[in-house]
């Protein structure tokens, strides 16, 4: 029973990272209907951004945190002036929008790896305090609790920011209809360049909590987290909040669940995929379906 | 005559490799000339390459039919996965396809008659670059005919206006599903010759990256005609050793000016490379 | 009639990108230097590797070129990028066989692309100093592939026999990547050394390359409360499912075992102290008292600032066997004596102990089975 019992806390646990990464990348689908596959990149680089404020700037990773998490966020209006608003008028957006995302993500990683090399680096020991508990045979982490607390901070305060704030009112008035929303008086370009701040922000803060828990950043350690990601959006329904954040449990227990049910890992990825195939063709929305951003 | 021997000698796998990504780029051309976004297609290359090594591999069968045999293959597994998933549009499609793709990798990691991750060995070293070439003049030729037909019209209604084509009388059904299994037959045809090429095919070779790689062979290439598509395979296998070739060092600047050209392409030629080949539309009066 | 202009402006951009790309050839070597073409992974899944094997290659130059002095025998390394993928290693292995004219090829890093490019070489005739490739089967291609790399088939019956005879093991857990020549080797390895040695396997578990997160793994392997963890895996993920192991509470008495993989000086620094009493078997011990392996390991250091891997042990190592192969060929250009050199080699004396080559050209040189103590690999049981 502490096998599952535990499998479950590292299940929730790692959700929670898929679904923090997961939730910016959705934001930008859900406004503009584009995918951001430089959002991997951009995670990367938030960790490693941190990483080396700690490092060589010899800051506490509570300062370094939100500078880090700010510079993710710069880096999100620079994808967004140099990858996607050039192209906006253009009629295939969507497709060019998608690889020059992708020239921006080979970019970051080839800076990231110039300045930081291939190799794997760690934050120094004692970045952040090592308190273990074990609660009957489960053992949790104060960094996981504190993990997911920042997880569940974030995602709340986006939620708000959405639902209540005037900026927030305009996002998705933008994501609903950008002609309509000019019409308004909204500044729509300023209103596109604050999502995607906000989306890689958002994608940085992940990285860095990702880094700072598995210990070890790399220039690519975005890539096996981009197919997760974007295999937790769609789940989810793509553009909507609450559905990645759904979808980003649901796959990180479909993962763990794998695991122990058949004792080995070899399917662990194709039973992630299978289900979302499965999905994709029961409920081609995913599981919340679609425009959940435009109602927030 | 030596110099033309010695760039033989240099860059005849180059060559290969080239022919081979030019065909994959018309499997995707195929598909996306009737507006299907498709991930899949490095998957049925996968499964035209395993299928067509395995045959000649594990049961000695002769090259012709071995490579027939993976490209119906590949044109199977379309027509299974189309069924169900050619009702999804954009990037649903996109992603159910993705899935798709990545069951299949797993697959041929896990399997024990693919070689797993070591991948499929001793496969006999057949393909030549004639074939490659013969395949793909073959290929091209029947793309540019196609897009005078009336499945090709078809094709490219329903690319511009799915409700309009419907409307005039295009089978939807029909006409996408054909569209999903020529482009598989294609990159099943690619991945046989490409499994006969080298002696090895590993399952990692037919992922995600190289999905995405298709996709922007047709994008930087333009997908408006079928060498669109060509070039944009041929410039970018190509750049990696023109880069070398011209002493860009090893390492991350190589990956950067790669980046650089990508996104410089996108940005300024909206077409793609094609449009560097096609003659300017005289300017409008007045 | 504009469809016809276009193809033909499509075959005139073609032979433009021929021609430009056949520009870029450089000229054929002088006299008294050797040119030595490493194909590495300087990019892609393997970047970490290749950086430090091309540390390791560079300072053995740099070395060899001091002490030749100026009529001596001068080498020059010619460094390209594979890409980790096959097809790129096969156009970097036309290059230096046909464009640079090489004497021979150190790598490639990864087996896979060792499979395919190492045969072009051996058609052509031109040696191969294999440096990491610890697959079966390389050495098999031809008479013209070598390697000083011991393979995991070496390394790890010895290590699973050492932990059998002075811990008892009798029971184990095997965890590996499953999707990755190298680590899959190296689980293949370990089971039928396991099998040999009687030890019973409770269950095998695998991950995939990349991965950070073991934590789902090793809660299982904890649940069935083995002896010890058998682990088939590359340094990168080695320290995360070390540390993962600890954290979850997995006692340091139930000793973690790997093999050339895990030789590396990033385990300790990355999982600190939850690498204590990790066994590692492998090809060379970095604190062998050797004087060539005390002064490589120096030098090493103070040129870039981290200590040397297996990989850049490796690499010096192969260089070394390259300089003195091609040295007593007598002449750069003739590979067929080189290789015949190659093969002669005897009780050389390199930071992997006294070397020499298998009639099989695999490496002669002893595995060893170390543990880390006090954040140091020392040898085990010693």
């Amino acid at each position: 029973m502490n096998v599952l019992g535990q499998q479950l806390v590292n299940g929730l646990f790692i959700g929670g990272v898929y679904a923090l990464f997961a939730v910016g990348y959705t934001l930008v689908f859900g406004v503009l209907d584009i995918l951001n596959l430089a959002h991997a990149a951009v995670f990367t680089l938030g960790g490693l951004m941190a990483l080396w404020l700690v490092q060589n700037a010899g800051l506490t990773i509570w300062t370094a945190f939100p500078l880090a998490v700010l510079f993710a966020g710069l880096l999100g209006l620079v994808l967004d002036q140099v990858a996607f608003k050039p192209l906006r008028r253009r009629p295939d957006t969507y497709f060019s929008g998608l690889i020059s995302s992708i020239a921006m993500a080979i970019i970051f990683e080839s800076l990231a790896m110039g300045v930081f090399g291939a190799h794997n680096s760690r934050f120094p020991a004692g970045t952040v305090p090592v308190v273990i508990w074990r609660l009957g045979g489960i053992t949790i982490t104060l960094l996981q609790v504190e993990i997911l607390a920042a997880v569940v901070l974030m995602m709340v305060a986006l939620t708000q920011l959405l639902k209540r704030a005037r900026v927030g009112k305009a996002i998705r008035a933008v994501a609903e209809n950008q002609h309509a929303a000019r019409l308004l008086g909204i500044n729509v370009d300023g209103i596109i360049a604050f999502t995607f701040f906000l989306s890689s922000a958002l994608g940085g803060a992940a990285g860095i909590l990702f880094g700072l828990y598995f210990d070890a950043l790399s220039p690519d350690m975005g890539r096996p987290i981009e197919l997760k990601g974007l295999a937790v959006i769609v789940l989810g329904g793509m553009g909507s909040v609450p559905g990645a954040i759904l979808g980003g449990l649901a796959f990180g227990l479909s993962e763990v669940l794998t695991v122990a049910i058949s004792g080995t890992s070899n399917l662990r990825d194709a039973v992630a995929f299978t289900l979302l195939f499965g999905i994709m063709l029961v409920r081609p929305s995913g599981l919340l379906g679609r425009g959940r951003l435009r109602e927030a | 005559m030596d110099a033309l021997i010695q760039f033989w000698a240099v860059y005849g796998s180059l060559l290969n490799f080239m022919g081979i990504n030019c065909l994959l780029g018309l499997s995707l051309y195929v598909t996306f000339s009737a507006g299907l976004l498709s991930l899949g297609n490095a998957a049925f290359y996968g499964i035209g390459g395993y299928t067509a090594g395995i045959l000649t591999t594990h049961f000695g069968a002769p090259f012709p039919l071995a490579l027939v045999a993976g490209t119906l293959m590949a044109g199977l597994a379309a027509l299974l996965l189309g069924l169900p998933v050619l009702r999804l549009k954009g990037v649903f499609l996109a992603m159910a396809t993705l899935a798709f793709g990545e069951v299949v990798r797993i697959a041929a990691l896990n399997l024990k008659v693919t070689g797993g991750a070591e991948g499929l060995i001793n496969i006999p070293v057949i393909t030549q670059t004639w074939m490659i070439y013969l395949a793909l003049a073959g290929a091209a030729y029947f793309l540019a005919r196609l897009h005078r037909t009336r499945l090709g019209w078809a094709f490219q209604s329903i690319r511009e206006d799915e409700t309009a084509a419907a409307a005039m009388g295009v089978n939807l059904t029909l006409t996408k599903t054909l569209a999903f299994v020529i482009g598989a037959l294609l990159a099943g045809l690619a991945g046989g010759l490409y499994a006969h090429l080298n002696f090895l095919i590993t399952p990692g070779e037919f992922g995600f990256a190289t999905a995405v790689n298709l996709l922007i062979f047709n994008i930087v290439g333009g997908t408006r005609a079928w060498y669109g598509p060509l070039l944009g395979a041929a410039l970018l296998t190509a750049l990696p050793e023109v880069l070398r070739g011209l002493g860009v060092t090893a390492g991350p600047i190589r990956l950067f000016v790669n980046g650089l050209i990508l996104l410089l392409v996108i940005l300024f030629l909206p077409k793609g490379l094609m449009a560097l080949f096609q003659r300017r539309p005289a300017p409008a009066k007045g | 009639m504009s469809k016809n202009k276009g193809l033909f402006r499509v075959s005139v951009a073609s032979l433009a990108l021929m021609a430009l790309t056949a520009w870029g050839l450089p000229q054929a070597a002088e006299a008294a230097e050797a040119k030595i073409g490493c194909a590495f992974s300087m990019t892609g899944g393997a970047a970490a590797y290749g950086a430090t094997q091309k540390n390791g290659a560079s300072l053995a130059m740099e070395q060899i070129n001091a002490a030749a002095g100026a009529g001596g025998l001068k080498l020059k390394l010619l460094f390209e990028d594979d890409a980790s993928t096959p097809q790129q290693g096969i156009n970097v292995f036309q290059k230096f066989i046909n464009a640079d004219k090489v004497s021979m090829i150190i790598g490639p890093t990864l087996s896979n692309t060792a499979q395919v490019a190492d045969r072009i070489a051996q058609q052509s005739k031109t040696p191969v100093l294999a440096i990491s490739n610890t697959a079966q089967g390389i050495t098999e291609i031809g008479d013209y592939i070598f390697r000083d790399s011991l393979t995991e088939g070496v390394v790890i019956p010895n290590t699973i026999k050492a932990i059998k005879a002075k811990l008892g093991i009798k029971k184990v857990a095997l965890l590996y990547g499953n999707d990755d020549a190298f680590t899959k080797a190296g689980y293949q390895a370990f089971k039928a050394a396991l099998a040999e040695s009687g030890i019973q396997i409770l269950s095998e578990l695998s991950f995939a390359k990349g991965d950070r997160d073991f934590s789902p793994q090793l809660t299982q392997i904890k649940g069935m409360a083995p002896d010890a963890i058998i682990c088939s895996a590359l340094v990168e993920e080695a320290s995360g499912i070390v540390s993962q192991a600890r954290q979850l509470g997995i006692a340091q008495n139930v000793p973690i075992v790997g093999g050339n993989g895990f030789n590396s000086p990033a385990l300790i620094k990355n999982a600190g102290a939850a690498a204590e009493g990790v066994i590692v078997g492998a090809a060379w011990n970095a604190s062998s008292p050797l004087p060539v392996n005390k002064k490589f390991v120096e030098d090493y250091t103070k040129k870039f600032g981290t200590p040397p891997d297996q990989f850049a042990a490796q690499a010096f190592a192969g260089v070394h066997i390259a300089y003195q192969a091609i040295k007593k060929a007598g002449d750069p250009n003739n590979r067929a004596a080189i290789r015949e050199a190659l093969t002669q080699i005897k009780d050389l004396d390199t930071v992997l102990g006294p070397f020499y080559f298998t009639p099989g050209r695999d490496a002669g040189s002893q595995p060893v089975v170390q543990v880390v103590k006090d954040g140091k690999f020392v040898i085990f049981g010693m």
